[in-house]
């Protein structure tokens, strides 16, 4: 029971919660002090003003006023929901449901405790908790509509879908007369009803659904793809037919209409006569549909493949539509085509009617057509990429494409500098343009340049961004450029600044996880439920997302190295060495950090001074600019961990995610999850290069257990360890690992290092690698490898070997760092 | 290029292509805003034949349009806004905005009954402006003074949707005279003749989409386009969350 107050305080009360609510905080805290002073153990109150300094962001002020809150007021359900409340903030799910619950318990009537509890349940995704809330509140609000979507939803997302369905049928029911047509919200649940029928296998009763509640539907997409998709599932081949023309009619570029009216037609895969008449009689119909003319493509072979290429490529290099390469690369996975393309493209610039005065059509779009062939991975003559771009700049000296396509080509070479520099002349082209900006800044990434790229991308960023376009880059989430500068820092051995953008990055990956909160019930008032549906399922894996996984990756390597101790393996580093690097590195990091605030002095001194709360710039400093806290963890491992967690549980088919987590594991003697990982990595690809140097570096250590394992898990490990035999020799399986990939350089490079740690003189495999140089088909890739591994062994060869690699590879940027 | 509906997976991407593109950038929770409150009205670009990279690979959107509708028109009248909208500039020139744009007023109209779609585009942005003004047939209402954040002024354009409710009425007739076929089919048995002539029915009635003389011919130089900030963004989603 919350303790009384008297009348004049009771109201007073009541303005705090209206000052809190209205955001005004500084009121609330005084009014809350007239309170305490005349009630100083006032729970309620206590609990208020706690919530208050809360928002303030004084979180380490208001726990213990709120636990005080509670000493003094145990019964009151406002300090228990107070306490959930701040619980909540710190994302403590766990506590702040068991507060809300205690709140509940003690005011059951309460519908805000009710709604919180409920949303932080199917936040936590506690699907049975929340089926609970949502009954309870559906008997609380049984007239209004969301309240039994509420509960259907809550019953679709565990799973029951008869039960979801079978809510949503009831309040249909109760309905006296069928709601306006253009009643959104009605539209939606029929949609969602119907989508869930669908989602039951049930197909003929969703499209009888279909047909009987949704003919006038305000969602006719979702309706015709629906029809369309059931019609086809049940065998309707006619009707589908039909369906899928009506689709095809709204929108004749979506590929998969294509593909299920082909099948709807039960056309053979082989009857590329009867498919290709569907493609041409719509890119009839529909003159400017791309689709209907590219995608034959995909399906004719020989030589109706290049008839029908002739044809598409005159059109386009004639009207020099520079997207061209881009829309039929794809088709280079097939031998034929890809070379049947270049020639009708070199057959096209040798014509007598060539356009050749243009700046972007006809001979010049065949030129840069050509250096795009040559420069793509799987056709890659970059000699003769360089001929044709450098031909189609004389064509048009001013063309960002061209200028941008000839700094690909050097950077594909190796030589990140020119590459970025080539970049910056494109973009100096057309200042106006993000796009090439962007594209620049990237080079000037990967060419470690991370001021000047700041610089790039600042020409663009909001200039009123208090913090600079850092600030701004942070604030809009452009995960690219952090990703970009934070691998940069790490190549250049700046650990603190590429800790500090991965951490940046995983906190924006966070926020994407909070961002559903309010969507819980903000869907609930829009009513647009089967798009509430898809955003919680993607929640529950978007961290399977590359651009995740590539932080993830650069972050756990970073912390790998930092686990590295200096003379393990019996290498050559010492540790006065290691002191002087970290001596330049501090040294280093002092500069940045003096840059950065003579940087910020200048930036305020030019600010306007009646602008900008000055305590939100006070909440907004960061004390770790250069992430110096964080690279002085004492324990890189845990900190991988947070990054590795995540990323196994939603990728687990990502090798790369498997190799980390064994290393991970290894180093902190977790053997049962690292021989987990690394038999998934060899599920996914047994004969991987890194792979292979775990599986050597794991039967060794079952053969020299360490004395801490007891026997029964080293039991365990034997019996799920399975490519090498117990009896077998490692050496041996060594060489014959290395005589089946004899041409791989990057396979002989690993088995280089699992003969290193079979107990191989290390002066014999530095060796072994420095003559890798001479391997026959070695690339510069391969080189950069092999460098990257005597420099992690700080090899007394990796000056020579750098000397012979330049030697032969003289233009590569990675080669000389 | 596909052109399909956007969905909650796109929104990574789509913040990406957003971010390279253009100056006028959101967080994601504003791209969720607009996914869970109008998914009807916004269609991405994606290259479908690109070949996959890895076991969790996500679609590579080529250019988006991300469309809204007006929350509390101060006029009154129902009507969409085009929040932003960009092509990479590597596929430029394929028509892509154009099409974005045609399915997304299909559905303001469809879904909404939105009457009009306005949008702001940057008075320098001649590119944009040509798309806007002369192949979608927008028109300028009035220039906003310093609407963007560097200052610059925009055009307040709109574009009625007149045209568009025709569309959707022929569409929706249509469908109204397959049901119809249907049934006669029942009687006659149509079999492969049905589809043929059906596919004659057809040739007249749709065509708005793609018919664009006009526009044919790649006279758009740019299609990339700058549409404005959403001010105060993250005040509107909150705004909207303790209205409850």
């Amino acid at each position: 029971m919350p303790q009384p107050l008297a009348p004049k305080e009771a109201a007073q009360f009541r303005t705090i919660i209206r000052s809190f609510e209205d955001k005004q905080y500084k009121r609330g805290l005084k009014t809350a002090e007239l309170i305490l002073k005349k009630n100083p153990k006032h729970g309620d109150t206590m609990a208020m003003k706690a919530l208050i300094l809360n928002s303030q962001g004084k979180s380490d002020e208001a726990f213990p006023l709120a636990k005080e809150a509670l000493t003094v007021d145990m019964k009151s359900h406002i300090c228990w929901h107070v306490y959930g409340l701040l619980y909540r903030s710190v994302k403590n799910f766990e506590e702040a449901i068991k507060a809300y619950k205690f709140a509940l318990k003690l005011d059951p009537s309460s519908a805000q405790i009710q709604r919180d509890l409920a949303i932080l349940q199917v936040h936590v995704r506690d699907y049975q908790g929340y089926i609970q809330s949502r009954t309870a509140m559906l008997q609380a609000r049984p007239q209004v509509r969301s309240s039994w979507t509420a509960l259907a939803i809550a019953h679709h997302l565990a799973g029951s879908l008869t039960e979801a369905e079978k809510v949503l049928t009831t309040y249909e029911e109760t309905l006296k007369s069928p709601p306006s047509r253009f009643d959104v919200e009605h539209s939606e649940a029929v949609m969602y009803k119907n989508s869930i029928i669908a989602e039951q296998g049930d197909y003929q009763r969703a499209l009888d659904h279909l047909e009987t509640g949704a003919k006038h539907n305000l969602d006719r997409l979702a309706v015709l793809e629906c029809r369309a998709d059931y019609l086809l599932k049940l065998g309707r081949k006619e009707d589908a037919v039909k369906a899928y023309r009506l689709l095809l009619d709204r929108n004749s570029e979506h590929t998969l209409y294509y593909e299920k009216l082909e099948e709807a037609m039960e056309l053979s895969p082989d009857d590329v006569v009867a498919r290709k008449a569907i493609y041409d009689e719509y890119a009839a119909k529909y003159p400017r549909c791309d689709i209907a003319r590219r995608v034959p493509l995909d399906f004719l072979s020989g030589d109706e493949f290049r008839q029908v290429a002739e044809s598409y490529l005159t059109l386009v290099l004639n009207k020099g539509i520079p997207s061209l390469f881009a829309n039929l690369k794809h088709l280079y996975s097939d031998s034929f085509k890809k070379d049947t393309l270049r020639e009708l493209v070199e057959k096209y610039l040798t014509s007598q009617d060539v356009d050749s005065e243009s700046k972007d059509k006809g001979e010049a779009a065949a030129l840069y057509y050509l250096a795009q062939h040559y420069n793509y991975h799987m056709s890659r003559d970059l000699a003769k990429a360089r001929e044709y771009v450098d031909r189609a700049i004389e064509k048009d000296p001013k063309s960002v494409d061209f200028h941008m396509t000839k700094a690909r080509i050097l950077k594909h070479e190796g030589n990140i500098k020119e590459a970025a520099e080539m970049m910056n002349q494109a973009r100096r082209l057309d200042l106006k343009d993000r796009y090439i900006n962007s594209k620049c800044a990237k080079y000037q990434l990967r060419n470690n340049e991370n001021e000047k790229a700041l610089k790039t991308v600042g020409l663009f960023t909001r200039a009123e961004t208090v913090g600079g376009p850092l600030a701004d880059l942070l604030e809009m989430q452009c995960i690219w450029f952090l990703t970009e500068d934070g691998e940069a820092y790490a190549r250049q051995g700046n650990t603190g600044l590429a800790l500090k953008r991965f951490h940046a990055l995983n906190n924006i990956f966070e926020v994407w996880q909070d961002d559903q909160f309010d969507f819980h019930s903000f869907s609930l008032r829009k009513g647009q439920i089967r798009a509430y549906i898809d955003m919680v399922r993607w929640e529950d894996h978007f961290r399977d997302h590359p651009v995740y996984t590539r932080v993830a990756l650069d972050a756990i390597n970073l912390y790998l190295k930092m686990a590295e101790k200096p003379s393990a393996n019996g290498t050559n580093g010492t540790d006065e060495e290691d002191a002087l690097e970290k001596k330049k590195a501090a040294k280093k990091a002092r500069k940045e950090q003096q840059r950065l605030e003579r940087e910020e002095a200048e930036r305020q001194a030019k600010q306007n001074p009646n602008k900008g709360d000055k305590a939100e710039d006070a909440k907004k400093k960061d004390e770790d600019p250069l992430g110096l806290t964080l690279a002085a963890t004492t324990d890189p491992l845990g900190e991988a961990m947070k990054f590795l967690g995540p990323m196994l549980q939603v990728s687990p088919k990502s090798i790369e995610a498997q190799i980390v987590g064994f290393e991970v594991y290894m180093r902190r003697q977790k053997y049962v999850l690292a021989l987990q990982c690394l038999n998934r990595a060899l599920g996914i690809d047994a004969e991987n290069p890194r792979v292979h140097e775990q599986v050597v570096a794991f039967r060794k250590l079952l053969d020299n257990a360490p004395s801490d394992l007891t026997p029964k898990v080293l039991e365990t490990l034997k019996a799920e360890f399975k490519p090498v035999d117990e009896t077998a020799d490692l050496s041996k399986y060594n060489e014959a690992f290395q005589a089946k990939h004899q041409a791989s350089p990057l396979h002989v490079l690993s088995a280089i290092k699992a003969r290193l740690l079979l107990g191989v003189d290390v002066a014999k495999c530095e060796k072994e690698i420095s003559s890798l140089i001479e391997h026959a088909s070695a690339t510069f890739t391969d080189a950069v490898a092999a460098l990257e591994t005597l420099k992690s062994w700080r090899s007394k060869e990796t000056d020579a070997f750098r000397t012979a690699a330049l030697a032969k590879w003289p233009n590569v940027s990675r080669l000389s760092e | 290029m596909d052109i399909r509906l956007l969905t909650t997976a796109d929104l990574p991407l789509i913040q990406h292509a957003n971010l390279e593109n253009l100056p006028e950038n959101y967080f994601l929770k504003y791209y969720l805003y607009h996914a869970l409150s109008w998914p009807q009205l916004s269609f991405v670009a994606v290259d479908v034949s690109r070949p996959r990279k890895g076991p969790y690979d996500y679609p590579k959107i080529v250019g988006y349009v991300l469309a809204k509708m007006e929350e509390e028109p101060t006029d009154g009248v129902q009507h969409g806004h085009i929040t932003s909208l960009s092509v990479m500039r590597t596929h430029r020139r394929l028509g892509i905005a154009e099409k974005l744009m045609r399915q997304s007023q299909l559905a303001m109209v469809e879904t909404f009954q939105a009457k009009y779609v306005s949008l702001h585009v940057r008075v320098s942005n001649v590119a944009a402006r040509h798309l806007y003004e002369d192949t979608l047939r927008f028109r300028n209402e009035k220039t906003e003074s310093k609407y963007y954040a560097d200052g610059e002024d925009a055009f307040s354009m709109r574009l009625d949707l007149d045209d568009v409710a025709e569309l959707a009425k022929r569409y929706a007739d249509e469908e109204e005279d397959k049901d119809k076929d249907e049934d006669k089919k029942k009687t006659t048995n149509g079999g492969d003749a049905t589809i043929k002539s059906e596919g004659v029915d057809e040739g007249e009635a749709v065509g708005e989409v793609g018919r664009d003389p006009e526009a044919d011919g790649g006279k758009e130089r740019k299609i990339k386009v700058a549409v404005g900030r959403g001010l105060g963004v993250g005040d509107l989603v909150e705004k909207d969350e303790s209205k409850h």
